[in-house]
């Protein structure tokens, strides 16, 4: 177990910049999750971490120690792919216990450590067979225990759910946060799903173009996103986003939509009138009923998803997302109304998507 | 998929065709083999009024008489050597050579490349003469080393493109998780690259085999004693001999074809499975 810390990393394939000054500091036995859009660097800030990249410029320390010039093994760090990456022709004790073989331990030593891994994943009986007579998700449990035989001081995880169907992920999802309650590693993750990323980690990093654009706990990031960005990549369904202008409605601050729709908005926020902003409502602060502005509009799609019921519909020209209860009787064609607290009403700055 | 498809497609009229001219090709191959091999059944009088026919006698001792020789069996070991030690230098050169284009990027890596893969344009025989000028000066003449070693040479340039398209097939992640485990290029060209390499061993192997045990010119210029002679050597000096018994030259010819044959038929899959590795994505 080790801290992590990046300071001011950068990388440049040629003229083209994708890391752009980035430092980040990861307590000892922390789960921190990297997430953002496709492209975003996530997985190539997580390779230099590894060792599988080189660093234009910047430090990378694990454990206080600069392992810049180290290779993957010195700086002893476990890897699960995306892929798995399992050795086709070698078994599961012999994939679990190759890293072990290389450094030189005994025969029972290795043996003794691939089982104890084996037990704590429930691969014991598997262990003679290859990675081709193994299911996904127990191919994901072996590139796991790969890890974790090595006892690393950090451990990367590369988008590891994403080969698996929706029901397995869930649940494999589950195991590695048991896993990490179990040995308390520091771990760094790296998926575009955001609903892992919050499950799963105590902070969590969004990245967007090589640029870390906020850190902190999930919580943290859904309630107070710094920006426009954020908001719109954590919460599922996305954060409908309106254009307005800031104005007043009564003497209270307001957002004024382009069709002439006031929505009132918490005194607090930082904002001037006249300035062009866009507001940020998530679909599930909707209720059917209640104190605040009332939103309405015609419906236009209705998914029912079985507890909640996502309804689309028309408000101020644009298309908004709203999650109800599952009973709601919202039918294509007819109006819905709902209301939303204006303390649920998120304000960004039109022109730098600052949150304000 | 496309195999099913272009199947269901076919007309009985293109099937006809089909079928009509790969038996012409399949009789063009296998005539001059079957009139061969039946030829060392067959007296010397029998093969001039019948040589294409059954044999009216069935002549065993043609046969029997090179198989209880001593020469067909040590001029078998001579070429079964010369192969075989051909075949381990090119794969294990020809693999370390393919692996490090395919993994290690260094200045001057493609011409170097190139340059191997110039030599598919020049078969031993073009360049014969400086050939064996260079052996004679490194003192190899009438040595296996003497045919073994430019084989190994001009075989290079196949197996390094083989090898290299095999090796860069292989998952890049695999590299990493590898490099991770602790493994540098050496560990992982030996305990991952190669054992995933099998089909395309095979393939190289097969085809630098039978390159080597066909192989005529090289043994001819480079070995002068008579025992060291490989197979198709030994075919010229036993015509030599026996030029007036065909029977006999026929069934010494049938003898040394058939390994080959063997091997082929045993080894076909892997062949192909080499030759298109890479083509789709499995």
């Amino acid at each position: 177990m080790a801290s992590v810390e990046l300071r001011d990393i950068r990388k440049s394939y040629g003229v083209l910049e994708v890391i752009h000054d980035v430092s980040l500091s990861i307590r000892e036995g922390e789960f921190i999750a990297l997430v953002g859009p496709s492209g975003c660097g996530k997985s190539t800030l997580l390779r230099m971490i590894a060792g599988l990249e080189e660093i234009t410029d910047g430090e990378v320390l694990i454990g206080g120690k600069v392992v810049n010039p180290l290779t993957p093994r010195e700086r002893n760090i476990a890897m699960v792919f995306q892929s798995y990456a399992l050795y086709p022709h070698m078994t599961v004790a012999e994939n679990m216990g190759f890293n072990l073989k290389l450094s030189g331990l005994s025969k029972p030593e290795i043996s003794k450590r691939v089982g104890e891994a084996a037990r704590m994943l429930a691969l014991t009986e598997l262990l003679d067979r290859k990675p081709s007579q193994l299911s996904g998700g127990q191919r994901q449990r072996v590139a796991m225990g790969r890890a974790i035989v090595r006892d690393p001081a950090v451990f990367l995880f590369d988008e590891p759910l994403s080969n698996l169907d929706a029901k397995l992920r869930v649940q494999m999802r589950t195991e590695i946060k048991a896993l990490h309650q179990k040995v308390a590693t520091t771990s760094i993750y790296v998926t575009h799903d955001q609903i892992e990323a919050m499950t799963l980690a105590d902070r969590i990093v969004v990245l967007n173009g090589g640029r870390i654009e906020q850190v902190g706990t999930p919580l943290e990031l859904y309630r107070t996103p710094a920006n426009l960005f954020v908001a719109g990549f954590i919460g599922s369904p996305a954060m409908n986003v309106l254009d307005g202008t800031v104005d007043a409605e009564d003497g209270e601050p307001a957002v004024r939509l382009r069709d002439g729709t006031a929505i009132r908005i918490a005194p607090e926020r930082k904002v001037r009138r006249g300035q062009a902003v866009r507001i940020g409502l998530r679909p599930e602060h909707f209720v059917a009923s209640g104190e605040g502005n009332a939103i309405a509009g015609p419906t236009r799609l209705v998914e029912p998803t079985g507890a909640q019921t996502h309804v689309l519909f028309e408000f101020a020209g644009e298309q908004i997302t709203a999650v109800v209860d599952g009973d709601h009787p919202a039918r294509h064609g007819t109006l819905f109304k709902a209301a939303m607290d204006r303390s649920q009403i998120y304000v960004f700055d039109r022109a730098t998507g600052a949150a304000l | 998929m496309t195999d099913t498809t272009s199947a269901v497609r076919m007309t009985t009229g293109t099937r006809i065709y089909l079928y009509v001219s790969l038996s012409l090709v399949a009789m063009l191959v296998l005539i001059p083999l079957v009139t061969t091999a039946l030829g060392g059944f067959k007296s010397l009088g029998d093969l001039r009024v019948n040589p294409f026919g059954l044999p009216s006698e069935w002549v065993w001792s043609n046969y029997l008489d090179i198989l209880f020789g001593d020469r067909y069996w040590r001029q078998m070991l001579n070429s079964l050597f010369i192969a075989i030690v051909t075949v381990m230098l090119t794969v294990i050169v020809s693999a370390m050579a393919a692996f490090t284009f395919a993994h290690v990027k260094f200045f001057g890596a493609n011409q170097l490349l190139n340059y191997f893969l110039i030599g598919l344009m020049f078969p031993a025989a073009t360049a014969i003469l400086p050939l064996f000028i260079r052996i004679r000066d490194l003192g190899l003449l009438d040595t296996y080393w003497g045919v073994i070693l430019p084989q190994v040479a001009f075989g290079l340039g196949m197996s390094i493109l083989l090898f290299r398209n095999y090796f860069r097939n292989l998952p890049e992640e695999l590299f990493q998780a590898a490099f991770v485990d602790g493994c540098g290029y050496i560990r992982f060209f030996w305990h991952i690259s190669m054992p995933l390499s099998r089909p395309i061993v095979s393939t190289v192997s097969i085809i630098t085999f039978v390159h080597s045990w066909n192989s005529y010119i090289l043994p001819l210029i480079m070995l002068n004693t008579e025992t060291k002679y490989p197979w198709p050597l030994g075919i010229m000096v036993y015509r030599g001999e026996f030029g007036t018994e065909w029977q006999l030259v026929l069934a010494f010819i049938t003898l040394t074809i058939l390994p080959t044959v063997i091997v082929f038929f045993v080894a076909q899959k892997h062949i192909i499975a080499g030759l298109t590795a890479g083509a789709v994505k499995s």
